[in-house]
């Protein structure tokens, strides 16, 4: 037997010129999951007596929605956000609690006389988690526009003022792009070390020994699906806030 | 990029998981979030409607309290007033009657006066014949004769005139 990780995902196959790798088929498979719970969840909505799977869901969503309140300060945002913070959450922690449902790794996929693993956790792969970054980092650079307008959004960026006003505004540049890295990498790196943990000991040691390590990775799954969510939140209330120092700039202008 | 060959990017993926997600977000904010907040929504709402509603009914309730108490305090004053002047009217009217009674009695007393004055005289009167009467046929006794009639009575009169 021979230890097999790769850093990029399997191509299990191509449709036309779309190479399918195992975490494409694994986020289409969890989607499908997701909104199919949803679409029972909407099918048996009750208004005045929920079932107890309803109440759950209930829970789940108005404890979630409370919270994001809690975060953003102002309802009207938390509406806003809700959604995208939601379904990020829900997404990441169904697919990262989706690879400890066992005997995944033994179906496997023979391509061309080598056999690939068509399971493979999601977010161990930096595409997915390169798209769901993208969403959040552009969303926020709108939200600032948004609220700055697009003068006010540049001129954080490039500021004339002086030397070390212009530096910082270049640094804020560099914390823009920083955050495409931190925000993704984390969730990756997390997700995909503890595969490869995974992987290792259960190639070292079966039996037992890989446990302690399997709780841990449960618990960095519902962690990280967490953190992401929050920091996108966390995010878009930075953009979305007006900084005093504008507000008395906007006041004697 | 070696990089983002070693990670396995590919723009074509990217754009498959883009869509999958935008899906994903798209039913979830459709048939989750949406009516799942609005049923929250809703239920808050009736909750809350139904607490103002109770939190009114009892404040209407203590407010009709009060004015129950407030209609039979004046019912009780208004009753006090109309017996004291029932009583008014009572004393009033009892003096009247009092007053005519005296009057009455008064008027009796003096028509009594009279009328036994009047009775007194009449006996009198009718004494006063019968007496001559008597004193005639006593004075025929004693004289035995019998005088004129008419001189005879005038006799008499004039005697008993005399007497009186």
């Amino acid at each position: 037997m021979e230890l097999n990780i790769s850093l990029a995902p399997d191509i299990l196959f191509y449709i036309g010129s779309l190479p399918v790798t195992n975490t494409l088929i694994g986020s289409f498979v969890i989607s499908a999951v997701i909104i199919a719970a949803m679409l029972l969840v909407k099918k048996r909505l009750k208004k005045d007596t929920p079932g107890k799977f309803q109440n759950l869901v209930e829970f789940l969503m108005s404890g979630a929605y409370d919270f994001v309140v809690s975060i953003i300060g102002s309802e009207k945002k938390a509406k806003k956000i809700f959604p995208l913070a939601f379904t990020l959450f829900i997404f990441i922690l169904v697919a990262n609690l989706a690879t400890f449902i066992p005997g995944q790794a033994a179906v496997t996929f023979n391509r061309g006389g080598e056999s690939v693993a068509i399971f493979r956790a999601v977010m161990a792969d930096y595409g997915m988690v390169f798209v769901m970054t993208m969403i959040t980092v552009i969303l926020v650079q709108i939200v600032a526009i948004a609220v700055h307008g697009p003068f006010g959004y540049m001129g954080k960026f490039f500021n004339f003022k002086s030397p070390l006003s212009f530096f910082l505004g270049l640094m804020d540049i560099v914390g823009e792009l920083a955050k495409i890295v931190s925000l993704s990498f984390r969730l990756f790196g997390n997700i995909f070390a503890g595969e490869v943990l995974g992987a290792v000991m259960l190639f070292l040691a079966p039996f037992l020994v890989p446990l302690p390590f399997m709780f841990l990775g449960l618990l960095s799954a519902v962690v990280q699906a967490f953190v992401f969510a929050v920091l996108t939140v966390v995010f878009v209330k930075l953009a979305s806030e007006i900084e005093e120092e504008e507000l008395v700039e906007e006041a004697s202008m | 990029m070696e990089l983002f060959e070693a990670l396995g990017l590919n723009v074509k993926i990217l754009l498959a998981q883009l869509v999958n997600f935008a899906v994903l977000l798209f039913v979830i904010y459709k048939f989750g979030y949406g009516p799942i907040m609005k049923v929250l929504n809703d239920r808050q709402n009736k909750i809350e409607k139904g607490i103002k509603d109770a939190n009114e009914a009892k404040e209407k309730l203590v407010e009709i309290g009060n004015k129950e108490k407030e209609v039979l305090a004046e019912a009780r004053r208004e009753a006090q007033e109309i017996i004291k002047k029932a009583q008014a009217i009572a004393e009033e009217s009892k003096a009247e009657v009092v007053e005519i009674t005296k009057q009455e009695a008064a008027k009796i007393m003096a028509d009594t006066k009279k009328k036994i004055e009047q009775e007194r005289a009449q006996i009198m009167s009718e004494v006063k014949g019968e007496i001559s009467e008597l004193i005639i046929t006593a004075t025929e006794k004693i004289i035995g004769k019998k005088m004129d009639a008419q001189e005879d009575k005038r006799l008499v009169e004039e005697i008993v005139g005399g007497i009186k």
